[in-house]
């Protein structure tokens, strides 16, 4: 409960971006299926959600590429909608990068600058210190042919920030680079976000990267919000199923499975796998039990266990499995956990608050 | 997207634009396609009196002269097929996968072959093996006898070397994308080579064979120079049409466009056929591993060399003897010993009109060409409607209608008021422009879906307005590709004979018909030297093309 304050004291009453009872068909389908939410000055907002969850329309209606069927969206509380794309001052970084081939790399970054009929001697001192900020110095003069991914991707960050807009969005901008590569751009787009203090709105499917990079993130799934919280709310207290299952790995049992008492109302028990622990054999405290041990997987710093217990599948991640530990496919072993991690969802899957089951 | 804000756009007199160019459009394809094509039918089926009358059509099928022709038509069609699939494949499957020496040499004479100006292949053709031929001659002054190529066997002759280079270009393009690992583990499962071959790379080169088997097949059909010249009495559909229509007495349009329907029925069906064996057939594979070829040595290697260099000068024969032809000595139209510029001089006394009335309506036809394909392109490339789609597909009748058909079809819709436009420069500009409208829209459409939406709306956030970002980002990067696409409309214009014969009156006389006629007269010498010259013309837009496009002989078909 702590997090949550915290997570809502930081930004709160700071409304900046306002969407409101955001909707969108296309012919049968609903895409955005009436979203509401705020985004406060200087707030790395993500929208997290499998594909086709509606993230993408909902920025593309906030950079105007996409109408709304109905919904109101304000920023700065001006009326947004209003304003056709090209004047929202809007930053937006792409998927697919959108370097515009035919230019050098400066020339990519000085583009908005241009239409913002900015003095040349100005243009210059801001593009050479929007490529410092992404290391691209050394390549203005090159055409965006030449570059990797990763560079490219660099520019259109370079790109979008120099013209110091009212709103960053970015459309999965991680999604076609290699892993690592992934992981630096990834922090050095909070880096520089920070710096500047833009309010920035990040779309992606990847959790993992939405827990690293956000300030909030808001769970999308069919067109509808799921949870708004910060990254510990959210993979520490789903607030539905869907949350538990989408952010992180979860393993979901039966009401009465392992000793679990019946208590009325919840309809499945959910435990992260890192909740789970190898017990010593014959111990028996009321949580452990006995299971099959189907695969072993060691990864160094830890080690992923897939076991066959009680007619459920679990996953078990062992933190820092010591050296000689090594559990062959088939073996019988015994497994823990506290009750107080297990969290409890209704039939409906939103989260049942449940107090220190005993 | 930013296709549907550009297009859709809110206020503004851009959505006003957008219709006012799907309006043209569709006012461009009803004038000059659509009531044309509605005439050519409403003729069909009309006598001179202006009674409804299925006669044409019965005499189709009654009188012998007709029905040969249509039985002639699918014969030469299907043997000029058979003939350039075979001399395309084996030439693909040479170039792609062994190792030729001179391979550079070899694609410049297979699009030397592709841009020879009509007429001229044939007449080439005569020159070295028709009854007086050069070859011919010689090997019966050796005591060997050799039939002259004319009739069924030397249209046949002529058309697998003459539209061979659809079949290879299209095909080589595949071979080399088939990706290697695909054979190694065919080869790897057990497969004999030959297995292998009909089994892996048969089936993934497919699509591209029946494409560019259908582009011969539909050129052969719709051919009317070489029929003409080689038939000696062998008739078929394109011929007759230009007879019934040209006869002196008893012109007879009614027949000519009872005939020209069919040959486009015909076409049409050979497109949907093919569209629908390939529907089936699209594969989709990564390209990790570049077939790599293969070098053959001894008589294996000398096999394959023979036969790359038979084709490639076989089919660029007719340019070279046009080219020879043109520089030897004549003394009117007869030639004389030794070389001279004698022909080159008459072109430029007497003939400056005709060459000028070629450059003026073909650079007119693409200029034309650029501006309306482009923007039709844009259409629907960027509005993925219905209509759209319908457009797309109308524009698909001008790709199969055959030279002469758009000929009889203009001359029927625009001999009489309420538009006359017979004996003028624009009727025969026209014709080009509409025969060649479905490149341009599909190649710029083509060149819109790769530069993509998102690099647009990346302008657009940076603060363009969508006609700014579409005049500042797509089109400079589209550019290229239009002139390139220009480039190649220039080559088909400036060698567009069958339309124009029908068209032309003496004033509007353009090179391929003072070739014809030149030929006709027995005038070889003029004959060459504008041929001549029209291949220096499309050679240099070709090169043109390719400097912008990078060399890409595919994009000539």
């Amino acid at each position: 409960m702590r997090n949550w304050a915290r997570g809502r004291g930081f930004f709160a009453g700071m409304a900046y971006l306002n969407v409101e009872g955001a909707i969108k068909h296309y012919g049968a389908t609903t895409a955005l299926n009436g979203v509401s939410f705020t985004v406060a000055k200087g707030e790395f907002f993500t929208l997290l959600g499998p594909s086709g969850c509606g993230k993408t329309t909902l920025l593309r209606s906030i950079a105007g590429f996409s109408q709304l069927s109905a919904g109101r969206v304000t920023l700065d509380g001006t009326d947004l909608l209003a304003v056709p794309p090209h004047k929202r001052d809007i930053g937006m970084v792409f998927q697919d990068y959108a370097i515009f081939p035919h230019l050098t790399v400066a020339d990519n970054v000085a583009f908005g600058l241009k239409a913002r009929k900015i003095a040349a001697s100005e243009i210059s001192d801001r593009v050479a210190e929007a490529l410092a900020t992404v290391r691209l110095s050394a390549l203005s003069e090159r055409l965006p042919a030449a570059l990797s991914g990763g560079q490219q991707q660099r520019i259109g960050i370079a790109r979008a920030m120099v013209v110091k807009p009212r709103l960053l969005l970015m459309d999965e901008p991680l999604s076609n680079l290699d892993a690592k590569l992934r992981l630096d751009l990834r922090d050095e787009i909070r880096d520089i976000q920070r710096t500047i203090g833009i309010a920035a709105i990040y779309v992606t499917h990847d959790q993992e990267e939405a827990l690293a990079i956000s300030d909030r993130i808001c769970v999308m799934d069919s067109g509808s919000i799921e949870q708004i919280g910060t990254p510990q709310q959210i993979y520490g207290q789903p607030a539905t199923r869907f949350v538990a299952s989408f952010v992180g790995t979860m393993n979901l049992f039966a009401p009465a499975a392992f000793g679990l008492p019946d208590v009325p109302g919840v309809a499945q028990w959910a435990l992260r796998p890192e909740r789970l622990r190898l017990a010593e054999a014959g111990a028996s405290d009321d949580s452990s039990f006995a299971g099959l041990v189907e695969h072993f997987t060691y990864l160094g710093r830890e080690a992923h266990l897939t076991v066959q217990a009680q007619g459920h599948r679990l996953v078990a991640q062992i933190a820092a499995p010591p050296a000689d530990l090594a559990i062959e496919a088939g073996r019988e072993i015994q497994l823990s956990f506290d009750r107080a991690d297990l969290q409890a969802f209704d039939a409906a899957g939103r989260r049942v608050r449940t107090e220190r089951v005993a | 997207m930013s296709a549907v804000a550009f297009l859709a756009g809110r206020g503004g007199w851009r959505p006003d634009f957008w219709t006012l160019v799907a309006v043209a459009a569709w006012a461009i394809l009803i004038v000059l396609l659509l009531i044309p094509l509605g005439l050519v039918l409403v003729s069909s089926v009309r006598d001179e009196s202006g009674e409804l009358t299925l006669a044409n059509w019965q005499r189709l099928f009654t009188s012998a002269r007709y029905f040969n022709a249509l039985v002639n038509t699918l014969i030469v069609g299907f043997g000029g097929l058979a003939g350039a699939l075979l001399l395309g494949s084996v030439m693909a499957f040479c170039m792609a996968r062994i190792q030729i020496a001179g391979g550079r040499f070899v694609s410049i004479m297979a699009i030397l072959a592709l841009v020879s100006p009509p007429f001229i292949g044939a007449y080439s053709w005569i020159v070295l093996f028709g009854s007086g031929g050069i070859v011919r001659q010689t090997l019966m002054g050796w005591g060997i006898f050799m039939p002259p190529i004319y009739g069924l066997w030397g249209i046949l002759i002529v058309f697998a070397f003459k539209f061979y280079p659809y079949v290879y270009l299209l095909t080589s393009g595949a071979l080399a994308n088939v990706n290697r690992s695909l054979e190694e583990a065919a080869e790897n499962l057990g497969l004999t080579p030959f297995q292998r071959v009909m089994k892996i790379s048969f089936p993934l080169v497919l699509p591209a064979l029946s494409a560019g088997g259908l582009l011969a097949l539909i050129h052969a059909i719709a051919d009317f120079g070489t029929p003409r010249l080689l038939g000696r009495g062998f008739n078929v559909l394109a011929t007759e049409a230009y007879t019934a229509y040209s006869a002196e007495i008893g012109s007879n349009l009614g027949m000519a466009t009872t005939l020209s329907l069919v040959l486009i029925l015909m076409s049409m069906i050979f497109v949907f056929i093919q569209r629908y064996m390939s529907r089936r057939n699209v594969y989709h594979s990564n390209l990790i591993n570049r077939p790599e070829k293969i070098r053959l040595r001894g008589f294996a290697s000398v096999a394959a060399h023979a036969a790359v260099y038979f084709i490639a000068l076989g089919g660029a024969m007719p340019a070279i003897i046009a080219a020879i032809y043109s520089v030897r000595k004549t003394n009117g139209p007869v030639f004389q010993p030794g070389f001279g510029l004698e022909s080159y001089s008459r072109i430029i006394a007497t003939l400056g009109d005709v060459v000028r009335n070629s450059l003026l309506f073909s650079g007119a036809s693409v200029l034309l060409i650029v501006v309306i394909g482009t923007l039709i392109g844009c259409l629907v490339a960027r509005r993925n409607t219905a209509h759209s789609s319908l457009l797309d597909a109308t524009l698909m009748v001008p790709y199969v209608m055959p030279g002469i058909v758009v000929g009889v079809a203009f001359i029927a819709a625009f001999n009489t008021p309420p538009l006359v436009m017979t004996g003028t420069a624009a009727i025969i500009i026209l014709s080009v422009f509409i025969r060649r409208l479905p490149y341009a829209v599909r190649s710029s459409a083509a060149a819109l879906r790769q530069v993509g939406p998102s690099v647009e709306e990346a302008a657009i956030s940076l603060g363009y307005s969508p006609v700014q970002a579409f005049l500042k980002v797509t089109i400079p990067l589209i550019l290229p590709g239009i002139v390139a696409g220009a480039m190649l409309s220039f080559v088909t214009a400036v060698n567009e004979l069958s339309s124009s014969l029908v068209l032309y009156v003496g004033g509007t006389i353009t090179m391929p018909v003072k070739i014809y006629i030149a030929i006709n007269d027995g005038d070889y010498g003029t004959a060459a030297s504008l041929s001549t010259i029209l291949l220096v013309l499309s050679g240099s837009a070709i090169y043109l093309a390719f400097r912008l496009l990078g060399r890409d002989e595919r994009a000539l078909l």
